[in-house]
């Protein structure tokens, strides 16, 4: 997720906006945080990221972001570790923190999260590499694509 | 509210989110807010909270869990009017 363009199109301060999006406990870590913009994106990288395989295995559409019930485990300057539970299923997260954009992988097993490649470029959009990407993100300037063996589940935002 | 006013109040609102204003001028029931008008998920909160403001109304998240579609949020809409009325 690109910040800038988030930053540009999204003012999560707006009232309400919180309590439409995050759990409470959520919303409790983010008022409480040095850096709330961080973990506002953070939070609804790790919850789409999740959404992608939750809605697909569950052959569902939704818009429901506060059944996404994030949590995270580990988190330092450039990565965050954690997971997401809707509906009773657990999802791993980890996600990487930069100036201009947070990039989340996800998977329904702390196993396969371990070997997911991931591929970023800012700006333009190159051709694929080795294997097709199993999965996509693109955002703002941003396009991620992910790698991984064939068979699993997997995610990324 | 008759549907055809509803939607000439929903229009506007979403026209400011719309990434595709081509959808935006066939804007009709079956029109979906991500797929068709490539409204971002986070400004599909935005959606909502107009919506709440334009008419009146709260929106509880079992009602926003399908707001996907304009058919969804025009049923949305008239619901919680009526509700609203018997009050």
């Amino acid at each position: 997720m690109d910040l800038r363009t988030a930053k540009q199109q999204s003012n999560w301060q707006r009232k309400g906006y919180l309590h439409k999006v995050f759990t409470p406990a959520e919303q409790s870590l983010i008022l409480a945080s040095a850096t709330p913009d961080t973990l506002v994106w953070l939070f609804w990288s790790m919850k789409e990221a999740a959404y992608k395989i939750y809605s697909k295995e569950m052959d569902i559409r939704n818009f429901a972001p506060t059944s996404l019930q994030c949590t995270i485990f580990d988190q330092d300057q450039e990565t965050s570790s954690g997971q997401v539970i809707v509906c009773g299923r657990t999802y791993f997260t980890r996600s990487s923190l930069h100036q201009t954009f947070i990039h989340t992988i996800c998977a329904d097993s702390l196993v396969l999260l371990h070997q997911i490649k991931v591929s970023i470029q800012g700006d333009t959009h190159p051709a694929d590499l080795f294997t097709p990407a199993i999965c996509k993100s693109h955002h703002g300037a941003y396009l991620a694509q992910v790698y991984l063996n064939p068979g699993s589940l997997r995610s990324t935002n | 509210m008759t549907k055809t006013e509803i939607l000439g109040r929903l229009q506007p609102i979403v026209a400011i989110y719309t990434q595709d204003q081509d959808a935006l001028q066939t804007l009709n029931e079956d029109t979906d807010f991500i797929k068709d008008l490539k409204i971002n998920s986070a400004n599909l909160v935005d959606v909502v909270l107009d919506v709440e403001e334009e008419f009146g109304i709260e929106i509880d998240n079992a009602a926003m869990e399908k707001m996907l579609t304009v058919k969804a949020a025009m049923e949305i809409i008239e619901i919680k009017l009526q509700e609203d009325d018997r009050k």
